[in-house]
């Protein structure tokens, strides 16, 4: 800085000696002209009575001398500020200037690095990349009907379909939109060969997803687009996210993005002002992102995909097989990995790669089509019916108001409030004299009315809400903590909470036996996702809480795996062990001493523990619920699946938790054979359901 | 008093003078001839460097025009240098009907051309400026119509009638319009008033009333301005595009993407110059097109960023070598009429020469004034050499070795 200071001032120093110099050189007589005049001026002024008046005009002006000498001062004065501005410009100023000039001509374009891969648990890719060779066209091109034209020509395109593609805004209006994805190496060729004829088109190969079995475990991987401006806003400390890359926006791609998502490559180029490139200054490759593998098995949830799309679906169409929709949920009990999480009706998330349709979201978001982009299995939240027996049993032992020696009987109805309003059991001849594990394997309503009579009598010693308390502890009404995004804390109702949901109808906001009665069956207000009940079952064959989770470990590109998914415990489960053993009895009673239940297992020759569940839903059928573990004596999954309209539990749900908990099983020593295929996303399309049938099976 | 004083200066300096007078005044005019012609050739060749330069990866402009409106513009400088102007000095009617077609012309069918709003151009053949080539005529006229008062420019009715046909040529330049050359006339015709001894009261009175009339005119614009459909302010005298760019210099960041960024860019090019420069050919702002005009309007820019604050020096130093040679002249030059012409030539190139290098480093509003022998441009770069033809010829004729012979003999 001091050095620039002192050439500027020897710059100034001899830019004012050439001045002077130069000035002398041309006004060398400068003095001698100067005085002549003066001289004659005297001679005038002496001669002046002599001399006519003309000759004094003639005179070489002597009034105009100060005038001229004023426009040489303001001469002077322009080329001084000139000087000076120029000076503090270059000189003083130089550094700043050149890095805006700089920064005006390079530019540093980042290329977007390819994902990482999905793999399952043993190395089965589930989703990949592959190249695409994509038509992008400038957004002026809107106006050249030539090119649209012969665009609709080459890639068989209709001539309007195209120009909307180009007038969609939906990625911003200056980046280049998307013609055509996937054309063929012939259409390409054929554009890039004829460019002149196609000016403001391009050809790119971009990187794409791909998944080679099409739906397989969607709602768990998720699916991917080009970041929001949303999204671009809200991009955290040490993310690099560019305009125009593709995030994970759902799933794994999206709760993993980080991981997913490699290092933008970077070239710096110079470019004009209007963006051409002129030259490449440097440039580094993109890196690709690791490679993430899942907890998923590929095989069980290829089994569960196909389970529920044949038992919903078989024609390709909801309403033609049983049930509406459902989920299904498998975990391994030891630590939570969820070794399968499978919705119907589901969706490819190819659909998503290039940018979803409009006709397809709007399919999508239809009534008729289910929501093919509803994870169930997290966030549909269900009455549990009978399935939550095991967890109020077990609050009845704990307060005595069940004891082995218990013994209850059943009419088939239930009139305990004496308000004439009868509460059925589902068998309506009723179950005659009956214990409380019979009331389990039988499913016997009728003895959890008065299980939880007895909790709504004795609540002014035990409190208002000692069965919720309970129930509780298996982390009902909150989140599971599942490592996907958007997951339902399903709900567990209490007093409180009911005064304040029917607040605006006092009439209906206090708490009244019949609540009771019905939460103690699993219906009512209470409300569970299909993988808190499974966590729920894994908790009573443990005796642990776990966390579930899809994430097993991240693995570089030389296979070593650098991050792992480390074992979470949910916190202790409070519970009297003794109580657990005597639930868990009955619950392999059912799997093993109730018929309809029985058959399932048994056919495939496994020892288990479950419960099945037929919840009642206003104006619908019957939603179908089993929830499992097994094998019995040493428990390694835990399985739920819920039907919606599937009609009784023991009936739909029980045989597809049957055969993920045999396939789960064989699977982990690798007996499971099945080939995985390719899972279809579901059309969109449904006919109305069979009528529902009124009765509840069990 | 008065005369002592002279007296004792001229003892003081007594030998000096003496030896001085030895000097043949011949060779003064030589001298003068000489420099005027040095130093125009050096800003020409100067010019033709970096226009060269700036017209790089450019096709709407050709090195190789220039270079031959720079021939013809020397062969008609050596023509009109060996005219006598003196014939021109008492023909102010027909300075003034030539004047008023000149600058009209572009409104006549066939030839004249009608672009981004104005009627500037005509075709013949090629297409040129016809108000560039009437600044030599503006010239001419003003230095004619002051110099007849001999000095003495008293009266205020001869003031007023001479005010009056110095705004002719402004008045049709308006109709085309071009303020940029309009400010150029005006310009001209102030310095002819001025050096040619308009009393300095009339010339307050009329600076004023400028300075009045501009600020009605602002006035009336707020008062009547209106809102289009498209919720922007539109004013009736100065458009919106004359106010932005009169305006922006004061502060450039308010707009970043219209005037705002010509300017912008244009100090960034001057800036980025740095002391020695980015190098001949090697400047960034104008080959990327980051910088508009960048051969004509803006060429200065070039200069700056591609030869430095080395290269901006030696460009001021040739014009201050060119302005004072020229003044010598005026001082020198035994009619009125002679040293007028000289001193509107100086005006004009002053007034270019700071408006063009102002605006590029935004001390000055941006307007499409040329910078005289530099900026890229046929019309304009003839009409400079006609001027230093112009002002060789009073430089030859105006110097009269006769009279000066007999003054020196009357000082002796």
């Amino acid at each position: 800085m001091l050095l620039g200071i002192l050439v500027a001032i020897a710059a100034i120093v001899v830019l004012a000696l050439v001045a002077m110099i130069m000035y002398t050189a041309v006004t060398k007589h400068k003095s001698a002209y100067k005085k002549k005049p003066k001289k004659q001026e005297i001679n005038i002024e002496r001669e002046k009575s002599e001399e006519e008046k003309k000759e004094e005009a003639s005179v070489p002006y002597k009034n105009l001398q100060t005038r001229f000498k004023a426009i040489g001062i303001f001469v002077a004065a322009c080329f001084s500020i000139l000087g000076v501005k120029i000076f503090s410009m270059q000189v003083l100023s130089g550094d700043k200037y050149t890095k805006e000039s700089s920064a005006n001509a390079t530019t540093s374009l980042k290329t977007p690095a390819p994902r990482g891969n999905i793999f399952d648990r043993k190395g089965e890719c589930i989703v990949k990349n592959r190249s695409s060779l994509t038509v992008l066209a400038e957004g002026d091109v809107v106006y050249d009907n030539d090119v649209l034209s012969r665009l609709s020509v080459v890639l068989g395109l209709p001539y309007n379909i195209i120009k909307k593609r180009i007038q969609d805004q939906s990625f911003g209006a200056q980046n280049r939109k998307v013609v055509a994805s996937d054309v063929t190496q012939m259409q390409a060729a054929y554009i890039s060969e004829h460019s002149l004829a196609f000016n403001g088109i391009n050809i790119e190969s971009r990187t794409v997803r791909d998944y080679p079995y099409g739906a397989l475990a969607a709602h768990v991987v998720g699916y991917t687009g080009s970041v929001s401006d949303q999204e671009l806003m809200e991009v955290k400390e040490g993310q690099n996210i560019e305009a125009g890359d593709v995030v994970g926006k759902s799933g794994v791609e999206a709760q993993y993005n980080s991981v997913l998502s490699g290092d933008h490559g970077e070239r710096i180029v110079v470019s004009d002002a209007d963006g051409n490139i002129v030259s490449v200054k440097s440039e580094i490759q993109p890196t690709k992102g690791s490679d993430v593998y899942l907890t998923i098995d590929a095989h069980v949830q290829y089994l569960a995909d196909k389970l529920l799309a044949e038992s919903i679906a078989p024609k390709g169409m909801i309403g033609t097989g049983t049930g509406s929709a459902g989920a299904a949920v498998v975990i391994d009990i030891k630590d939570g990995s969820v070794i399968a999480l499978a919705n119907y009706p589901t969706f490819k998330p190819g659909i998503f790669t290039n940018g979803i349709s409009q006709d397809t979201w709007n399919l999508y978001n239809t009534e008729e089509s289910y929501y093919p982009l509803m994870n169930r299995a997290i966030s549909g939240s269900y009455p549990p019916a009978s399935t939550f027996k095991a967890f109020t049993g077990l609050a009845g032992l704990k307060y005595h108001y069940a004891k082995d020696d218990s013994r209850w009987n059943c009419t088939g109805s239930w009139d305990g409030w004496n308000s004439g309003y009868v509460q059925q059991c589902w068998m309506k001849s009723g179950h005659g004299d009956i214990n409380f594990r019979r009331g389990i394997v039988e499913s016997c309503d009728v003895v959890f009315y008065e299980i939880g009579k007895l909790f709504y009598d004795n609540k002014a010693s035990i409190g208002e809400e000692a069965m919720q308390n309970e129930i509780k502890k298996f982390n009902f009404g909150k989140l599971t903590g599942i490592d996907l995004d958007g997951e339902e804390m399903g709900r567990v109702p209490t007093p409180q909470w009911k005064s304040e949901h029917f607040k605006d109808v006092p009439t209906e906001a206090s708490w009244v036996g019949g609540d009771t009665t019905n939460m103690a069956i699993g219906q009512g207000y209470v409300l569970v996702t299909p993988i808190q009940l499974a966590v729920a079952y894994a908790s009573l064959a443990t005796k642990k809480l776990i966390v579930p989770h899809v994430f097993k470990e991240v693995k570089n590109d030389k296979g070593a795996a650098v991050a792992k998914k480390e074992p979470e415990e949910a916190g202790t489960l409070d519970v009297d062990a003794e109580l657990l053993d005597k639930i868990n009895d009955a619950l392999h009673g059912v799997a093993t001493e109730n018929a309809s239940v029985a058959n399932a297992f048994q056919a495939l020759n496994i020892s288990a523990a479950a419960k099945t569940g037929t919840a009642e839903v206003a104006g619908k059928r019957d939603f179908a619920w089993t929830a499992c573990y097994g094998p019995f004596e040493n428990p390694r999954y835990a399985i739920s699946v819920v039907i919606e309209e599937g009609g009784g539990g023991a009936d739909t749900a029980t045989p597809m938790a049957a055969k993920l908990l045999d396939a789960s099983i064989k699977a982990e020593s690798g007996q499971y054979e099945e080939e995985i295929k390719f899972i279809a996303g579901s059309s969109g399309k449904s006919v109305k359901l069979a009528q529902a049938s009124s009765s509840r099976q069990n | 008093m008065k005369n002592d004083s002279l007296l004792n200066r001229l003892k003081s300096t007594g030998s000096a003078y003496l030896h001085r007078s030895k000097v043949d005044p011949i060779q003064n005019r030589t001298r003068y001839i000489f420099f005027l012609y040095l130093f125009s050739a050096a800003i020409i060749l100067f010019g033709l460097i970096i226009v060269f330069s700036a017209v790089q990866n450019n096709e709407d402009y050709e090195f190789s025009r220039q270079l031959i409106c720079v021939l013809i513009g020397i062969v008609l400088m050596i023509i009109v240098s060996r005219f006598d102007y003196k014939v021109l000095s008492n023909m102010v009617i027909p300075l003034i009907i030539i004047n008023i077609i000149l600058i009209m012309s572009p409104h006549l069918p066939f030839i004249g051309v009608h672009v981004k709003g104005a009627s500037s151009w005509i075709r013949l053949g090629i297409q040129i400026q016809p108000g560039e080539f009437a600044k030599i005529t503006v010239i001419l006229l003003a230095a004619s119509v002051v110099s007849k008062y001999g000095g003495h420019l008293d009266d205020s009715k001869e003031y007023v009638k001479t005010l009056a046909l110095l705004l002719i040529p402004f008045i049709c330049i308006m109709t085309q319009p071009d303020l940029g050359t309009g400010l150029v006339y005006l310009f001209i015709a102030a310095i002819a008033l001025v050096a040619g001894g308009a009393r300095l009261k009339y010339l307050l009175i009329t600076l004023a009333v400028f300075v009045i009339l501009f600020l009605i005119i602002l006035g009336i614009d707020e008062l009547t301005k209106t809102i289009n459909e498209n919720g922007e302010v539109e004013y009736h005298f100065l458009k919106n595009y004359q106010r932005e760019r009169l305006f922006i210099f004061l502060n450039p960041e308010s707009d970043a993407s219209g005037s705002g960024y010509n300017l912008r860019q244009a100090q960034i090019a001057v800036g980025s110059g740095g002391f020695f420069g980015k190098g001949l050919m090697h400047g960034t702002q104008a080959a990327l097109k980051f910088l508009p005009e960048a051969p004509t309007d803006f060429i200065f820019c070039v200069l700056a960023e591609e030869t430095g604050f080395v290269g901006v020096a030696l460009l001021l130093v040739l014009y201050i070598g060119l302005i004072l040679t020229s003044i010598r002249i005026a001082f020198s030059a035994e009619d009125l009429f002679g040293k007028l012409l000289v001193w509107c030539c100086v005006g004009m190139w002053v007034f270019q020469i700071f408006q063009n290098i102002g605006m590029c480093c935004g001390v000055m509003p941006i307007t499409g004034i040329p910078l005289p022998f530099i900026s890229y441009g046929s019309s304009f770069m003839i009409v400079n050499c006609v001027m230093l033809g112009l002002i060789g010829s009073v430089a030859i004729n105006g110097i009269s070795y006769k009279r000066k012979r007999i003054r020196y003999g009357a000082t002796r």
